[in-house]
């Protein structure tokens, strides 16, 4: 009896089984949908956003721009204002609401060029790095400091009190050599050299000495 | 977390051990299932025995469905997937060539191999003549190169050649193969049965 209702059941397993794969499928299409997390993992986010990794300093950004690497692409996340007011040498200004346009990606999402975001404070500079790293890419690096500390480092770098170690007045004769490169001029470059005039030939009176007229005669 | 071997679950260096596993479930199953008779796979061909057709693309559909699912549920990222790359014109002249040899051999190249190790003599022979096949296009490679390298489309599936959503597009799948199923047996059941 059991059998023949198995058997009754078994009769119809290619339309179960039928039935089951149209089920899951449809089941796809029906399931709730919802934004999948793009980009690198989370954790990983969060583990490059402490590292200080991304950073570059000021002088080591000047000892480029001085070698003249070519391997290094200056953006300028700061607005157009700011960016037609002052900026690095060479900076392309990728405004942060741009960041994402088609336009910039070719810049952001290479493996060429190492690139240097920068903008007042290493703030907005950050914000770019990480929405940018979170779409994985490549050779990213944020200005530690952003312009303010350029001009304070090495545009007007501050004078080394006495005391300081031999160090600071070693960086501190970098950033002033630096400050020049960058079209800095020190008062001391312009000394104006006193020439003292060439001493005026000394007239000379030709005093006729009366010669001594031989004493004549003579006793 | 998957697929387990790019995200370093499983080191890479398991990969080759892993794929010789899965060939030889692969070769029992086939062989198991009766797919190492060149008259089973002709069948197709002549209608009086469909199995090939469920078999591999319910084998498709089940692991069609599966994936979505998993990737739905966070357990592989479907992205990470390898695709195999198109060359358009190579692939057509390609199935066209192999699709004769399917017919003609009753063989397709994993099933021969299946019956080259029950020991078939026309699989032998079938083998033989990949081997050939493979000399001779090595050969004059140089020939075919633009064939073989032209007209290449990317690393494109279905889904971003029609532009659907994927979920709607294995729905569709699924409806067509049952679609398909239904027909093919109805063509059995009007052919004459072939004992084999």
């Amino acid at each position: 009896m059991v059998k023949k209702k198995v058997a009754k059941v078994l009769a119809f397993r290619y339309m179960i089984l039928a039935g089951i794969l149209v089920i899951l499928a449809g089941g796809l299409v029906l399931l709730p949908k919802y934004e999948k997390h793009e980009g690198i993992k989370t954790e990983q986010l969060l583990s490059n956003i402490i590292s200080p990794e991304r950073y570059i300093s000021t002088d080591n950004l000047a000892d480029k721009l001085i070698n003249q690497d070519p391997s290094y692409l200056l953006i300028d996340v700061r607005d157009e204002k700011s960016f037609n007011k002052y900026t690095l040498p060479n900076a392309i200004n990728i405004p942060l609401a741009k960041l994402l346009d088609e336009d910039s990606e070719m810049y952001l999402n290479q493996g060429q060029y190492d690139v240097v975001l920068f903008s007042n404070d290493n703030f907005y500079a950050d914000q770019a790095w990480i929405l940018c790293n979170r779409l994985n890419y490549k050779n990213l690096h944020v200005l530690k400091g952003g312009v303010n500390e350029w001009y304070n480092t090495i545009i007007n770098p501050l004078k080394p009190a006495e005391t300081m170690p031999a160090e600071a007045f070693e960086l501190y004769t970098f950033r002033k050599a630096a400050s020049m490169y960058f079209g800095v001029a020190y008062p001391e470059q312009f000394k104006t050299v006193i020439k003292k005039a060439p001493p005026k030939p000394k007239k000379v009176i030709t005093v006729k000495k009366k010669k001594k007229a031989p004493a004549e005669g003579g006793c | 977390m998957g697929p387990l071997i790019p995200n370093g679950v499983i080191p890479a260096e398991w990969d080759s051990i892993i794929a010789i596993l899965i060939g030889i479930v692969f070769g029992f199953v086939l062989e198991s299932s009766g797919f190492s008779s060149s008259r089973k796979l002709a069948g197709v061909f002549y209608g009086y025995d469909f199995a090939v057709l469920k078999v591999f693309f319910t084998a498709a559909l089940v692991s069609l469905i599966g994936m979505y699912y998993m990737d739905y549920l966070g357990y592989i990222d479907i992205n990470q997937m390898y695709v195999h790359p198109t060359y358009l014109w190579g692939a057509i002249i390609g199935g066209v060539i192999m699709g004769v040899g399917f017919v003609a051999g009753g063989f397709c190249p994993g099933t021969s191999l299946c019956a080259v190790a029950i020991g078939k003599i026309d699989a032998i022979v079938y083998v033989v003549g990949i081997m050939i096949g493979v000399f001779i296009f090595s050969e004059l490679f140089v020939l075919f190169q633009p064939l073989y390298e032209g007209s290449f489309l990317g690393n494109i599936t279905l889904e971003d050649s029609l532009g659907v959503n994927p979920y709607w597009f294995v729905f569709i799948f699924t409806i067509i193969a049952i679609v398909s199923f239904v027909i093919s047996d109805i063509i059995r059941k009007r052919n004459k049965k072939i004992f084999y």
